[in-house]
């Protein structure tokens, strides 16, 4: 599984850090926010667009948090860093825990595992990056300057599938925006340099 | 001695050839504010380095003029930078010019977009920031400030406030993916350089807007709105 995006939460300056330092070793990991405000993190469990949260123990004292998790956020997507004393007062459907003296190796392989586990559900992700064919016809037009419902028109597909295709098309070639795919395109010649003036 | 700091300098009026002068000194000199100048210092030097609570501290007027040397920046030095690195490919190469000439005209494009973006935070969004400020200061309150906020709010800025670093996004690495190796390797390394460079300063500018301006006036807006309603 590739692009994966952590959060850690936590009070401590040492632990926000000591974990990140770690976590960046692990493969495919793309992202890793740390916070130690509780607003933010309230904000970030609401746009809920990150694969895993790291929390620290402590926001068991925090009953609006708690709530906002159990509604928000699935489970399996929560990591707790417990100690010796605060371990036992977590929820129990909360299972996935680093301890505070794990060793490096075994945070990394506990993590691994969890990452590892999603990864089967989302195997989508793995297949080669090369953009397929139905999406270089999907990149011609957009190249052209075409709005998505007009693709859509085109191809006789839905908006949303030419989003989906767009998104796919982005991740594949890490190009943004209209313009720059319409370079891409005029590069691979996907389309002709005289064909659009939209660049 | 971080090098990557010399821009920061320029940008609070400090010029080099200070000799051994503390930086408190210095500041005192050119009347910059030294705890402000350390911190957005720090920022930049330590990219883990944050302190979003104490940055807020400071005034409106203080963290807007920083922002506005920023684009100053932008678009006196690094833009025009950029632009002669690309203007220097196109006229090397004959394999494949009608390639480079794509790459000037998407930066061309690019550069238009980021001065729309800057003049519309110069001329709507800072002074909104500032008078708002000057209405939370102000012991005696005047109800005008409520019009403005009826047709502008810090939030309509934030949902307005778009990616501008995308496109250089794509351009870094149309070069470095897709683009036919340039005869001159040592032009086009300095633009992928330059082109890091910059789009790491818009993030960092960027990243000052939405989690210290942003957050700093919606709490004046909704304080001063409380003070209304009573």
């Amino acid at each position: 599984m590739q692009n994966i995006r952590i959060v850690i939460y936590s009070p401590s300056y040492i632990i926000r850090k000591g974990l990140a330092s770690i976590i960046k070793k692990i493969q495919g990991i793309k992202n890793v926010i740390s916070i130690d405000l509780h607003d933010e993190l309230v904000e970030i469990i609401n746009q809920s667009d990150f694969d895993f949260y790291i929390l620290d123990s402590e926001i068991n004292q925090q009953k609006d948090l708690i709530k906002i998790l159990a509604k928000k956020i699935n489970p399996e997507q929560l990591i707790f860093i417990i100690n010796d004393v605060n371990y036992k007062s977590l929820p129990s459907n909360f299972k996935n825990t680093i301890h505070i003296n794990d060793s490096q190796v075994e945070i990394l392989e506990n993590l691994n595992n969890l990452i590892g586990n999603t990864a089967k559900v989302q195997s989508k992700s793995d297949l080669p990056e090369e953009i397929s064919k139905r999406e270089a016809d999907i990149l011609k037009y957009i190249a052209l300057g075409f709005s998505n419902k007009e693709i859509a028109d085109k191809l006789f597909i839905s908006a949303h599938t030419v989003v989906t295709h767009r998104k796919n098309i982005t991740r594949k070639l890490g190009i943004k925006t209209a313009p720059g795919l319409t370079i891409y395109a005029i590069l691979n010649n996907i389309i002709d340099i005289n064909d659009t003036e939209k660049i | 001695m971080n090098y990557h700091t010399l821009s920061i300098l320029n940008r609070f009026g400090i010029i080099l050839g200070f000799g051994d002068k503390t930086i408190e000194e210095v500041c005192v000199d050119k009347n910059v504010d030294v705890n402000f100048f350390l911190e957005i210092l720090n920022t930049f030097v330590d990219k883990e380095y944050f302190p979003k609570k104490h940055l807020q501290t400071f005034s409106v007027m203080l963290i807007t003029d920083y922002l506005q040397k920023t684009h100053q920046y932008y678009h006196q030095v690094k833009v025009p930078e950029i632009e002669s690195l690309i203007n220097d490919m196109v006229d090397t190469c004959y394999t494949q010019k009608e390639n480079l000439i794509l790459l000037k005209k998407f930066f061309n494009n690019y550069k238009k977009e980021l001065l729309i973006h800057t003049e519309r935070e110069e001329n709507v969004v800072y002074p909104y920031t500032l008078s708002i400020e000057k209405a939370f200061n102000n012991p005696i309150f005047d109800s005008s400030i409520i019009e403005l906020m009826n047709t502008y709010s810090i939030d309509i800025f934030k949902t307005e406030h778009d990616d501008i670093e995308e496109k250089l996004y794509d351009l870094k690495n149309i070069i470095i993916k897709y683009l036919p190796q340039p005869k001159d390797v040592r032009l086009c390394n300095k633009l992928i350089h330059e082109l890091f460079i910059l789009e790491q300063d818009i993030n960092d500018h960027s990243i000052i807007e939405d989690k210290v301006l942003v957050p700093k006036i919606r709490e004046m807006e909704k304080i001063i709105k409380d003070k209304f309603s009573k």
